[in-house]
């Protein structure tokens, strides 16, 4: 559904794009996950066709982005990072603007914002000017907006950020129970458990660049993760190092070990070998691979705020 | 089209939801016609108040009576309000400045006139008035000269009539035709001048030839071209100002990322700005009629200098705007420009009452002739020719800058380099 192909861009001597690329397809939810500036949001611009790439193209349902640009403007949803809402307009009359603009009027025009605003847990504020809105209704109204003409395809631009976290699952949900029929989701954010909740598939973009993309598993995979199992009990370095041999093992000060195995049957064997070498062992603690040890693996560092 | 129009209804809409900034715009010009309106003389019928003349007639005779009657008749009656004091009171009441002027009839006049005597009526004018003294002055001169007058023609009949008065007995039949008879050459002398007048006074007001008499000045419709023009450059302002507010918003680049055009995005914001600008001019239009009794004149050849006017207004901040990235680098420019622009062409001080040097300048301010055009269409009822260069550089100026404008903004909007 969605191409992007070596795109690149500069701001001055910031270069935001460094090639990137990745395919979406069709009813995928696909997660760009990286931290501040790390060109999430000029990605999503250019797709939207608010920015033009240096180089690079963009096709969405097989269409050139710059050559017909309107077509592809018709089949996307876009919601911003900022809350682009006009506040003096109530909720139902800034979906009648929205959804006007993509070409939708009278009782379908009431009905689908009626719909979203349904979906977003508005219906009962619908009336009431935007400026009465607190952050988090003004988050989902911001949502509603970008789906209320059933798009195709619709980019989500870090939907959640500024908001608490009970509000940002809320989010979360909404954007599960809304993207359906086949709608092509791209979904930028810098939090990972989001990320992970939501993605079928993931791209990590760093300066510029896609460091790594594709499911969790492949993801962690390719990271060379492994669960990270932690055994203490009454034993020695002595008694146990023979026993696993290939194993990533760290012995801990407090006499407890870790071991780093790739997948479920290793896991498995090391720990057989344990239990009838007759090793006596107090407590095992299993921890999954996961995307933050993914992510520090291939950026070398924490995602930030 | 339906998206152009999809923008202006909701900039329509935000506007009444938010009316405050136009509201303010609007009391602006309307603040500065009332007040200039009324500095130089309100409603414009320009009238003179009573004007308050204590009196003290130390005489009491016949000539300081004359006097007095003279300023009580026919339009004097009206303009002037006689009131009788003692010298005393009268100084008085001149200290505390309760009257424009004191007239002082000396003890003797009557006799030292009849006598032909020189008498001298004294006059304290009230300092701190400006012009009602002064028509004081004039009116007790004129009424002197006017009894010096009647005393000279008739000198003799008036001696004789003294010797009669003062004999302590009651004129005989013969006394009193001698008497007639001595009066009637000198009634005779000016039959004339009392006899009614074969040359009349018929006055108007000077209009240049061809012209239809003017109507009476108001000076609210001297002073509210030049606050109108103030109005609509700070609404249309304010109205284009959305563009930059919804840049920083996020709600411009969201409606972009929509299938509209960017030619589209911006003739709907130049339409809402038009729209609300054009809402406000006729708001004031009313105002001066129903407020300032302003007769604006042919309706038709106001209406297309206001929309040529209100397309300049929106067309130059449509222009500016294309120019300016930020709220604050507006707030910082664009009501310097304003004023600068409002100066020049007049709308603060009168062109009338600027140098020969200033009035050059002027006609290259695009507000003179909007300014000059309102003037000409309601005060001098100029007609279609006499507004018709007004009309072509409000129309001309409005269809350059608001093309220029567009293309800059649309030019800005599809800046995504």
């Amino acid at each position: 559904m969605i191409e992007v192909r070596q795109l690149a861009k500069s701001f001055g001597e910031v270069q935001a794009l460094a090639g990137v690329d990745f395919s979406v397809g069709e009813g995928e939810i696909f997660g760009l996950l990286g931290p501040n500036g790390a060109g999430k949001t000029t990605t999503i611009s250019i797709i939207a066709g608010l920015l033009n790439a240096d180089s690079g193209t963009v096709r969405v349902g097989g269409l050139d982005n710059r050559k017909d640009g309107r077509r592809v403007r018709e089949m996307l949803g876009v919601v911003p990072q900022d809350i682009a809402l006009y506040e003096e307009l109530s909720g139902r009359e800034n979906l009648h603007f929205w959804g006007g603009l993509y070409g939708l009027a009278g009782s379908r025009l009431r009905e689908e914002a009626d719909r979203v605003l349904e979906l977003v847990g508005l219906s009962d504020r619908a009336d009431d000017p935007v400026r009465q809105y607190s952050g988090g209704m003004k988050r989902r109204l911001n949502l509603s907006a970008g789906l209320i003409h059933r798009p195709k395809v619709i980019l989500l631009d870090e939907p959640t950020l500024g908001i608490d976290p009970q509000a940002r699952l809320s989010i979360l949900d909404i954007i599960k129970d809304g993207v359906t029929g086949g709608m092509t989701v791209i979904y930028t954010t810098h939090y990972l458990e989001e990320a992970e909740k939501l993605c079928n598939r993931i791209a990590i973009i760093d300066h510029g660049k896609i460091l790594a993309q594709g499911t969790l598993a492949e993801l962690v995979k390719l990271a060379g993760e492994g669960n990270v199992v932690t055994v203490s009990g009454a034993f020695s370095r002595d008694e146990v190092s023979p026993l696993l041999k290939g194993v990533a093992v760290e012995y801990l000060e407090n006499g407890s070990m870790r071991m780093t195995v790739p997948g479920q049957a290793e896991m498995s064997g090391a720990l057989s070998r344990l239990f009838s070498a007759g090793i006596s062992i107090e407590e095992i603690s299993i921890q999954e691979p996961s995307l933050e040890g993914v992510f520090i693996k291939l950026t070398g560092k924490e995602l930030r705020d | 089209m339906n998206k152009i129009l999809l923008i202006v209804r909701k900039d329509m809409r935000r506007r009444m939801r938010n009316p405050v900034s136009v509201v303010c715009m609007l009391l602006i010009p309307l603040g500065l016609t009332l007040v200039v309106g009324l500095v130089f003389g309100g409603r414009g019928e320009v009238t003179i108040s009573h004007i308050k003349v204590l009196l003290v007639d130390n005489d009491k005779g016949v000539a300081s009576n004359f006097l007095k009657q003279g300023m009580k008749q026919g339009k004097l009656a009206e303009l002037i309000d006689i009131v009788e004091v003692d010298s005393v009171a009268g100084r008085s009441l001149m200290d505390a400045a309760k009257a424009s002027a004191l007239i002082e009839i000396p003890k003797g006049f009557t006799s030292r006139l009849l006598d032909r005597k020189p008498v001298e009526i004294g006059l304290v004018k009230n300092p701190q008035e400006a012009y009602l003294p002064l028509i004081v002055e004039e009116i007790t001169g004129t009424m002197a000269v006017m009894l010096d007058g009647t005393t000279r023609v008739f000198e003799k009949p008036i001696a004789d009539a003294r010797k009669m008065l003062t004999a302590g007995r009651w004129p005989t039949g013969g006394e009193m035709s001698g008497l007639l008879a001595s009066a009637r050459p000198r009634i005779a002398l000016i039959k004339g001048y009392l006899a009614d007048s074969l040359v009349s006074l018929k006055s108007q007001t000077a209009s240049a030839p061809g012209e239809k008499p003017k109507e009476k000045f108001n000076i609210f419709a001297f002073v509210m071209p030049g606050s109108i023009l103030i109005g609509l450059l700070f609404i249309s302002e304010i109205t284009m100002r959305d563009i930059v507010r919804e840049r920083e918003t996020g709600t411009l680049a969201r409606i972009a990322a929509g299938p509209i055009g960017g030619d589209q995005v911006v003739a709907g914001k130049i339409v809402s700005s038009f729209a609300i600008t054009f809402v406000s001019c006729m708001l004031l239009i009313v105002i001066g009629i129903v407020g300032f009794k302003i007769a604006w004149g042919s309706p038709l050849e106001l209406l297309a200098h206001l929309i040529g006017s209100m397309l300049m207004c929106v067309g130059i901040m449509a222009f500016l705007y294309g120019f300016i990235r930020s709220e604050r680098a507006a707030d910082a420019l664009l009501p310097v420009f304003i004023i600068v622009m409002c100066i020049f062409g007049g709308a603060m001080f009168p062109y009338e009452v600027m140098g020969p040097a200033m009035q050059k300048a002027a006609h290259f301010s695009p507000a003179f002739w909007v300014i000059d055009g309102l003037k000409r269409i309601s005060i001098d009822k100029a007609g279609w020719n006499g507004i018709a260069r007004h009309l072509a550089v409000v129309y001309g100026v409005g269809a350059i800058t608001c093309v220029a404008g567009a293309a800059r903004l649309k030019g800005k909007l599809a800046a995504r380099e």
